[in-house]
């Protein structure tokens, strides 16, 4: 008998791991998938995470911005590695002046602010966020830029590898939000049944 | 042992099931709305959706730390053949449609394997039912506790991850089940 329970406890706790891994592995291949990553960021129109942090001077900066614009530039010193993006991204902060760009690392990172520097983006504001504000964005790859609007709303939101992409996704952001539309029915849509001829 | 196996197998599989479905409930409830004839209106659809994710978990915990109860063995006999039924009919009749059966954990559909699936499972509840005698896992309280926790571990997780790949666009979810 005793050894029924025990038989019992084990292959119940050996199953119950065994499931636990089975699922996250599930998960995991799911999530990764390069088309589930495309679907990173926020949807253009949603509500953008609110925060004030300061920047690796000491200034704080605000999201959503006062300016007009503001785009977010989730990235690290990895950002070396797509000199378009960099290209792009001085256009825009020598063009745009309704536009503040700021960098939002995921966490503390003296390498990667010194990294910017040396890439000619010294002059950006570079924010410490954490991995919690970047899952509130959900962002989980870099480089990727979202813009707002000073009412924090997203405008576009899209990982970046060319400068191409930046410049389509900030045209993208000065086109106005349409107004909400109206909401969803939260039921099952009812058959129309034709009416029965007399 | 293989006796012993089943049980806990059966046990594990409706907790993961009733967790993942409590996370796509609205999906659970467009299957259950194959199955019922009349129409109903829409919140009665995500009741019996409900009912029906918390009682597989309920029974999967209670499969998993009382499995000297003969009554849990019965319940979890009569959702054997229930899935069974299920499955058969949704293949005569929605064969090739989501069931929806471990919500979005997976996008397993109505087809002979899916019948083949459910007899498995219903076997495994039948040598629950005839298998062990009640005094052979006669567990004490902390081990029940133990077993409970983890069942709710289980039930965390799968809600978790089936909430997690229920957000992805239908288009992805449907690339990953090919």
């Amino acid at each position: 008998m005793i050894t029924s329970v025990i038989v019992f406890i084990v292959v119940a706790a050996l199953l119950c791991a065994a499931a636990v891994i089975t699922v996250f592995g599930v998960t995991q291949v799911a999530m990764s998938d390069s088309a589930a990553i495309a679907h990173d960021g926020l949807h253009r129109g949603l509500a953008a995470p609110t925060w004030s942090l300061p920047d690796s001077s000491g200034r704080i900066v605000r999201s959503p911005p006062s300016k007009p614009f503001q785009l977010i530039v989730f990235t690290d010193h990895s950002l070396e590695s797509f000199p378009s993006v960099i290209d792009g991204l001085k256009v825009l902060a020598r063009e745009a002046t309704d536009l503040e760009i700021i960098v939002l690392l995921r966490g503390e990172n003296a390498t990667a602010v010194a990294a910017l520097g040396l890439l000619g983006l010294g002059d950006l504001p570079v924010v410490a966020g954490k991995p919690s504000l970047y899952g509130r964005y959900n962002v989980r790859v870099s480089p990727f830029v979202i813009f707002i609007d000073s009412a924090g709303r997203v405008r576009a939101s899209s990982l970046v590898n060319y400068e191409w992409q930046i410049m389509k996704l900030w045209r993208l952001a000065n086109i106005p939000l349409l107004p909400d539309p109206p909401s969803a029915l939260r039921c099952f849509p009812r058959r129309r049944l034709a009416p029965k001829a007399a | 042992m293989l006796v012993l196996c089943a049980k806990a197998a059966f046990a594990v599989i409706l907790i993961i099931a009733g967790g993942a479905k409590l996370a796509d409930l609205a999906g659970f409830a467009e299957v259950l709305r194959l199955f019922i004839g009349t129409r109903w209106p829409a919140p009665a659809y995500t009741c019996i959706a409900t009912g029906t994710a918390f009682a597989e978990v309920l029974l999967g915990c209670a499969s998993l730390s009382f499995p000297a109860a003969k009554w849990v063995n019965l319940l979890a006999l009569i959702a054997g053949c229930a899935f069974v039924i299920v499955s058969v009919t949704g293949l005569a009749l929605h064969r090739g449609r989501s069931c929806n059966c471990f919500g979005a954990l997976s996008r397993i559909k109505f087809d002979v394997q899916g019948v083949f699936r459910s007899v498995i499972f219903a076997v495994f509840a039948v040598l629950a039912m005839i298998g062990v005698g009640p005094s052979a896992v006669r567990l004490g309280v902390t081990t029940q506790a133990l077993l409970l926790a983890a069942g709710a571990m289980l039930i965390s997780v799968s809600f978790a991850a089936a909430k997690a790949l229920a957000a992805l666009p239908e288009d992805i979810r449907r690339v990953r089940s090919r």
